[in-house]
């Protein structure tokens, strides 16, 4: 599909009102199912626990629950990140920020760790000194789950480590704590329930899972949406793409670049936002080739 | 307390080496079942397991 000649000739500023009034169509929507989303993610996860403990939920059932849950549980927080939930100020803050602090505790994740790196991404996406998730350029799907995995490793520069760089950077050197004392909670947990016995229990039901649910997050979030990662700017830093396992499975990062032009749109309107913007897109230049 | 954290981290390797995988090796051994050898336990080996692997990760930067 090419645009229309009528698109093709039209300015920057005309192009730019034709996406604003698609877009505004889909802001201020309230986001029903992430908000069910991360509780009941949440809630799942949880009960795992107690399941599995008392013989009820054999551990390998568990271990690929845990592993989903994890996988799952960034997008509901990351709604959260950019207000889509509740702006500030309004009646149902509260919910969204309720929402940012819970869904990723399965991820050992800080809510305002994630927030404010996120937002340097967006600002900065595929700059290699100042985007926080620059580390996750690979050649391909392979090198991209090897790389997600070399990030983690103690010496690592990437990943968290660059999240730590992008914090100081910005002057927020602060919540740093904030994750160091989730890391303290979780390893904390994870020794207790090792020497308690429990330590398959502590392995496969959060410790695996937070690692595989990692490198997925890792790989259809950063990876996929903005691979190459080489070029700057609002209408070349990001792309729309086929994902193997389709828009749920891509956890909905086919049209990841719709979310970059217009973060405040919630991710379940982004593919409709992104068919009615897609002739503007092309007109803009953007890499939308394969979908 | 903050350079009490920064310890805790630098030394993290070694600390999850000792903390968790030596009681997971330990735990996976006697599900196995296995026969050690030089009558060594499941706690004794997996905590050889452990060590070894958090010093080692501890030196080179990584675990793989």
């Amino acid at each position: 599909m090419t645009a229309p000649v009528s698109l093709k000739s039209l300015s920057e500023i005309e192009l730019m009102k034709l996406e604003r009034e698609i877009a505004r169509q889909h802001i201020d929507q309230f986001p029903y199912f992430a908000v069910a989303w991360a509780f009941a993610n949440l809630a799942v996860w949880l009960a795992l626990w107690p399941l599995v403990f008392m013989g009820i939920l054999p551990l390998w059932a568990g271990f690929l629950i845990a592993s989903f849950n994890v996988a799952a549980c960034y997008l509901p927080s990351h709604e959260a990140q950019h207000d889509i939930i509740a702006r500030p100020g309004t009646k149902l803050r509260w919910l969204n920020q309720a929402v940012g602090h819970l869904s990723t505790i399965p991820l050992v994740l800080p809510y305002r760790v994630a927030r404010l790196t996120h937002l340097e991404h967006h600002t900065h996406a595929n700059d290699p000194a100042l985007d926080p998730d620059h580390s996750t350029q690979a050649n391909g799907p392979l090198h991209a789950i090897w790389t997600s995995i070399q990030n983690r490793q103690p010496g690592a520069k990437g990943g968290l480590a660059s999240y730590a760089e992008t914090l100081k950077r910005i002057g927020r050197p602060d919540v740093l704590l904030d994750a160091a004392i989730y890391n303290l909670v979780f390893y904390g947990i994870l020794f207790g329930l090792a020497w308690s016995g429990f330590a398959l229990e502590a392995a496969l039901l959060w410790w695996l899972p937070r690692h595989i649910g990692m490198t997925y997050i890792q790989y259809y979030l950063s990876w996929a949406p903005h691979h190459p990662a080489t070029d700057k700017g609002r209408y070349r830093d990001t792309r729309s793409f086929r994902a193997l396992f389709g828009n749920i499975g891509s956890m909905g990062m086919q049209y990841h670049i719709v979310h970059h032009l217009h973060p405040r749109i919630p991710l379940y309107r982004t593919p409709m936002a992104y068919w009615q913007m897609r002739p503007i897109l092309e007109a803009r230049g953007c890499r939308i080739d394969t979908l | 307390m903050l350079a009490v954290i920064g310890l805790i981290f630098r030394f993290g390797p070694l600390l999850f080496g000792f903390g968790f995988m030596a009681p997971l090796a330990a735990q996976i051994l006697e599900r196995a079942q296995w026969t050690l050898p030089f009558g060594l336990t499941p706690l004794l080996a997996g905590l050889s397991i452990g060590g070894l692997l958090g010093a080692v990760a501890q030196i080179r930067g990584r675990w793989i």
